[in-house]
């Protein structure tokens, strides 16, 4: 079985800047993985690469060995920085759509989710809060049993019960073989669910390590090895 | 249960300790299943791999058990439990007695001052 | 994979159109019967504005009718929702052809609905009879004017005309704004910027296609047979040729540039 993520010389070059540059990396599957780095060092670009969202300037990307297209993304189930469902459709919509086009999604699952959390699946998207918004697709993409799942900082300015929250749903749903890559600067927040981390830094990765290796060998945790490698 | 982790040591034996003090206090009773890994995991909101690693070394000590069917139990073994509860008491005694070195009494006046204080009720 | 992105784009935009449809079927009665009724004095108004209203809801349908195409592809693709749909498991040129089905089904029913309308409005015995008449009239003016062959040619072309013709409306609004997400920060003044661009060219570039053949053709032109055929196949060809650009260039954006927000 090939990895679920392979990165060969990967590299994106927009007009102005460079996003990513020669980066090499492999993920395995069965992981919990943080893609840490701070704002603009090319989280989302390459979680972007990932889902075929950008091509790259050089370089591949590989998932499950093969190239991003509808292939992997049947097996890819991605949560983005936006609120990307339609205003329109009320919550039993979305999870219709995701039924459709999603062959691995359970909409039983989702249906739970959404009863414990005491939502409507009624109401429309318009007339919900953002946080609520983001839990109602954070639970349509933890609802898929897929092989990788990739969400983009999703725990970004949410309050700490919701952070709890929203921890507890990916730890509970995460597929057993999947690989979880989570991108984020809040490093203090996710550091103890995580079995490995990245750190990138101006489009270039500058370790990838076991996050127990790090806390016995260095004797401190993810988040001060952090603060020293990103110190300003 | 509450769990009170730091990201400082390794979470695994963080976990250990915690759920090995969960036994002692009775939070977790001789011959209680305990719940799956991942909602042990989701409770203590820790990776799962990293929760199993913990119940492993649990295992390994065999203060917990694993049936292959039904999942995995605390040990009824008593003795085991009372043994654990006085290897616990000894570590905290000399804990304590480490502590009061850095005060400044011997353990002679430490024993002396805990003698007099439990006797007199204050 | 198309059939679900036509059931949910039907879906998304049914919500829009079938209740203006639903509108406008009621207004055709309420106009039908005001029209029909005699008012006395200042009850003359409700006529008025019966047929003002009867008016405004066929100007509603057109206008929803074309706000669909431009709004359903820009929404739904190019901004946050973009994430949603570009992240299903499907080809860009499903995503395409959906949206382009569907905006074509809407306006061709939009223009079907208004037509019936208009007859339930109208619509009495003499006028029928009128209506016959003048249809008649037209044909067998147009059968001496192209000969029997040349009209069946000129029918047939004229229809395949206004439908390769929507199409082509259609597909350089999706090109704009396909092109106008190139254009970082600025998608919606690159789009139209995009759709005034290509416009100006493809007009450019027919004003000259025409102006040679009038010169090559120069003495056949002047005889009405050249319109079903010279003139109309050229027309036709050179729309099919603009409609494959255009969507070969939105599909090439979307597979190799897309850079949404």
């Amino acid at each position: 079985m090939s990895a679920i993520l392979e990165c060969k010389s990967l590299s994106k070059k927009f007009t102005a800047l460079t996003a990513l540059s020669n980066v090499n990396l492999t993920l395995e599957r069965g992981r919990i993985i943080g893609l840490l780095g701070p704002n603009g060092s090319g989280k989302t670009t390459m979680i972007k690469l990932l889902n075929g969202l950008l091509v790259p300037t050089s370089g591949s990307i590989l998932v499950d060995g093969k190239l991003p297209g509808p292939e992997t993304k049947k097996i890819v189930s991605y949560l983005p920085e936006k609120t990307y469902l339609p205003d329109w459709m009320k919550i039993s919509d979305t999870i219709e759509f995701f039924q459709d086009f999603y062959p691995d999604f359970d909409s039983k699952r989702a249906n739970e989710m959404l009863e414990r959390l005491h939502l409507d699946a009624n109401r429309r998207m318009k007339t919900l809060s953002k946080g609520t918004k983001e839990k109602v697709q954070l639970i349509l993409v933890m609802s898929r049993n897929a092989d990788l799942y990739c969400l983009d900082e999703p725990i970004g300015g949410v309050d700490p019960a919701a952070r709890d929250y929203i921890l507890n749903t990916i730890i509970t749903n995460y597929n057993e073989n999947a690989t979880v890559l989570i991108s984020t600067h809040l490093i203090a927040d996710i550091e103890k669910i995580l079995d490995e981390v990245v750190f990138i830094k101006d489009g270039n990765i500058t370790l990838h390590a076991s996050v127990e290796d790090i806390r016995s060998k260095e004797g401190k945790s993810v988040d001060t090895l952090f603060r020293e490698v990103f110190k300003c | 249960m509450q769990w009170e982790l730091d990201s400082e040591r390794p979470v695994y034996i963080q976990l250990i300790e915690q759920i090995q003090a969960g036994i002692i206090s009775g939070v977790f009773k001789p011959g209680d299943k305990l719940p799956s890994v991942r909602d042990l995991a989701a409770e203590a909101t820790v990776n799962p791999n990293t929760m199993q690693k913990a119940l492993s070394e649990l295992e390994r000590i065999g203060l917990v058990y694993a049936n292959r069917t039904s999942g995995r139990f605390i040990t009824s073994d008593e003795a085991m439990i009372t043994k654990l509860k006085g290897q616990s008491a000894k570590e905290q005694i000399l804990d304590f007695i480490e502590r009061m070195k850095q005060l400044g009494f011997s353990p002679e006046e430490t024993l002396a001052l805990v003698t007099d204080i439990v006797k007199n009720g204050r | 994979m198309l059939s679900k992105l036509l059931k949910h784009e039907f879906k998304a935009t049914a919500r829009l159109m079938l209740p203006l449809y639903l509108v406008l079927c009621v207004l055709t009665i309420v106009d039908r019967i005001a029209l029909s009724i005699e008012f006395k004095g200042a009850l003359n108004v409700i006529p008025v504005f019966a047929t003002f209203a009867y008016g405004l809801s066929i100007v509603a349908i057109a206008v929803v009718s074309f706000v669909i195409i431009v709004l359903r592809f820009y929404k739904n693709l190019m901004t946050d929702e973009g994430y949603l749909m570009f992240t299903l498991p499907t080809k860009s040129h499903q995503l395409i052809n959906s949206k382009l089905l569907v905006s074509f089904v809407w306006n061709i029913a939009s223009i079907l609905v208004i037509i019936l309308s208009i007859f339930g409005v109208m619509a009495t015995p003499d006028r029928m009879d009128l209506f016959r008449d003048g249809y008649q009239m037209f044909i067998s003016e147009l059968k001496q004017e192209f000969g029997a062959f040349n009209m069946s040619l000129f029918l047939f072309e004229f229809i395949v005309l206004m439908i390769v013709g929507l199409i082509n409306n259609i597909l350089i609004i999706y090109v704009s704004i396909a092109v106008g997400q190139l254009f970082n920060g600025h998608k919606v003044l690159g789009s139209f910027a995009a759709y005034i661009g290509i416009g100006t060219v493809i007009q450019i570039v027919m004003t000259v296609l025409f102006i040679t053949l009038g010169v090559l053709f120069n003495k056949s032109f002047s005889e009405s047979s050249s319109v079903p055929q010279i003139i109309f196949p050229i027309t036709i060809g050179f729309l099919l040729l603009t409609n494959v650009l255009y969507y070969w260039g939105t599909d090439f954006i979307f597979k190799r540039k897309l850079n949404l927000e």
